[in-house]
């Protein structure tokens, strides 16, 4: 069972958390082709090396955060902090309308 | 460099004839397969040595003369995915391409022994699928009535009939998850999962086809590529480089479960593939009680009794994706509790070990079988949870699929491009722990 580095609730079981898999960024949906999409829906890089992955919180904070993990050894690296801005930006936030309005899931609803 | 013992030149037929002459004269057995020098060049290259890769080399040689092939593994032969299943075999899948494709696979483990001249003590025993739920049960109802369309013997009984065909199962309402039904399968069953990989393993040694043990691929050669070294899409493949040499090849195969990602990332192919242990456990050996394969999707359990008497316990993968294969207490502690849940009756039998092995998850539970953009470079990857299973029928297909350089009609639904275009094949409601 591994210790996963929460920046806010700090070292946590495992199984208080969900991995939800590499943080990969999400492509323009106004643009993107075909292949983009199924390249952010599907593709994994999957190495034996540090992976940049996001983890959700949900016992605890309930919050979501990225933090880099060895896929072989199981290691963290570089745990982010509180106050860090964490969160992969492209996971986390969606864009409403056509207005090009930004709202962040770290950040509480917006209206 | 043939190095068979000299005074047993060539294989043996396996029979009692053979048994009854050795045990007289006390000869020597020959090596089941021989080791040779690495050539500098071979037609087909296949990295994997487990039942999928010889299989494949098996068939390329008998159904279609290509013999010279080598088949790479940087451990040994089956010590991957191979050695590592709870050896289970069913073809009671979800989705039409996937009954058609592992009903195949069955009828070819039926007739193994004899095609390979193996004894690999196939028990057809009967499978069940364990329905706790009443969605679960509806699950089974559409299954049963998807592979009844397609001629394979199956349906959904009450719990009754289960208790009947397994005394030892909790029936009452008791547990946290009754039991409601269950989907009964009678042409699976469990298959002693080394003698399948020797018998491949053999079959293609006598056959022509190099089998070369701790050989470890180090990259694939490519050229013509849109990536650094010519990898990529749009180049070929012209070879592997390996812990041995380089060796030059238009074709190189890949054949592995749990690596799958990290040998096709040698040619610049990435795939929707994330690598996920799964703990199997043993218990020590009892008398017989347990008749059939008795899986529960609800539980992430799926248990059969093996000849010697001990139960083989499997699970769900580990949520973690991870190469590591450490065992761990919470899978035993859930397994245990999971189990007693089932047959209360056990409660005092104990562990001998337990295990992992990796799984390449893909995104339908369905795998990565064909050509990929680049040249000259096959995967049969993705296996998950299912890929022992698919041995003979995977080995089977990709050998026409090499040897004809088009894709057969069963294989063509596993497609890498299914992830673009976006016809996957979800077998996720048969395939997610069921087995």
């Amino acid at each position: 069972m591994l210790l996963v580095p929460c920046p806010h609730c700090g070292p946590r079981n495992q199984s208080d958390l969900r991995l939800l898999g590499e943080a990969v960024p999400r492509p323009n949906p106004n643009t993107a082709t075909r292949a983009e999409w199924g390249e952010y829906l599907y593709l994994r890089d999957n190495p034996a090396d540090y992976v940049t992955e996001t983890w959700y919180c949900r016992a605890g904070c309930r919050r979501y955060f990225t933090v880099e993990r060895h896929q072989a050894t199981n290691e963290f690296r570089n745990p982010p902090l509180p106050g860090d801005k964490v969160g992969n930006s492209t996971y986390t936030t969606i864009t409403v309308g056509s207005s090009g309005k930004q709202r962040g899931a770290n950040e509480g609803e917006a209206s | 460099m043939v190095s068979f013992r000299k005074s047993n030149p060539g294989p043996v037929r396996y029979s009692a004839a053979t048994l009854a002459r050795k045990g007289l004269s006390g000869d020597d057995w020959p090596r089941v397969w021989r080791d040779h020098d690495l050539r500098k060049t071979y037609d087909v290259i296949i990295i994997g040595g487990g039942v999928h890769g010889l299989a494949t080399a098996y068939y390329l040689a008998t159904n279609h003369d290509i013999t010279n092939v080598a088949v790479l593994d940087k451990g040994y032969l089956g010590g991957g995915g191979s050695g590592r299943n709870t050896a289970i075999v069913r073809s009671n899948y979800l989705t039409p391409e996937g009954v058609a494709f592992y009903d195949r696979s069955l009828t070819l483990y039926n007739s193994m022994a004899a095609d390979l001249n193996i004894n690999v003590m196939f028990s057809e025993r009967g499978h069940m699928t364990l329905a706790h739920t009443d969605s679960a049960l509806r699950t089974m109802h559409w299954r049963a009535e998807v592979n009844k369309l397609q001629g394979i013997d199956s349906s959904v009984i009450d719990p009754q009939e289960v208790k009947k065909i397994c005394p030892s199962l909790d029936i009452t309402s008791h547990p946290r998850y009754p039991i409601l039904g269950a989907l009964h399968h009678p042409p699976g069953g469990i298959i002693r999962h080394d003698a399948v990989v020797w018998g491949y393993a053999r079959g293609a040694d006598h056959a022509g086809v190099h089998l070369h043990q701790k050989t470890e691929v180090l990259d694939i050669l490519c050229e013509g590529g849109g990536l650094a070294d010519g990898k990529g899409a749009g180049g070929k493949v012209t070879g592997v480089r390996t812990n041995r040499g380089d060796i030059s090849a238009p074709i190189v195969v890949n054949c592995t479960a749990g690596w799958g990602s990290l040998i096709s990332n040698m040619a610049g192919v990435k795939l929707p593939i994330v690598t996920h242990p799964l703990e199997a456990a043993v218990t020590e050996p009892v008398k017989v009680f347990l008749p059939a394969v008795v899986v529960s999707g609800s539980l992430h359990v799926y248990v059969s009794q093996t000849d010697r008497g001990e139960l083989v316990f499997g699970a769900s993968v580990d949520p973690l994706a991870t190469y590591s294969m450490r065992g761990s207490l919470s899978f035993t502690e859930e397994l245990a509790g999971h189990i007693l849940e089932l047959m209360p009756g056990i409660s005092k039998m104990r562990l001998l070990r337990q295990w992992a092995g990796l799984c390449d998850m893909t995104p339908d539970y369905s795998p990565i079988m064909g050509f990929t953009p680049v040249e000259g470079h096959l995967t049969d990857v993705g296996w998950g949870t299912y890929g022992f299973k698919a041995g003979p029928v995977s080995g089977e297909q990709m050998a026409e699929c090499i040897a004809t350089q088009q894709t057969p009609k069963l294989i063509a639904p596993f497609k890498l491009s299914r992830f673009e275009t976006g016809e996957l094949v979800g077998e996720k409601g048969a395939a997610a722990v069921g087995h």
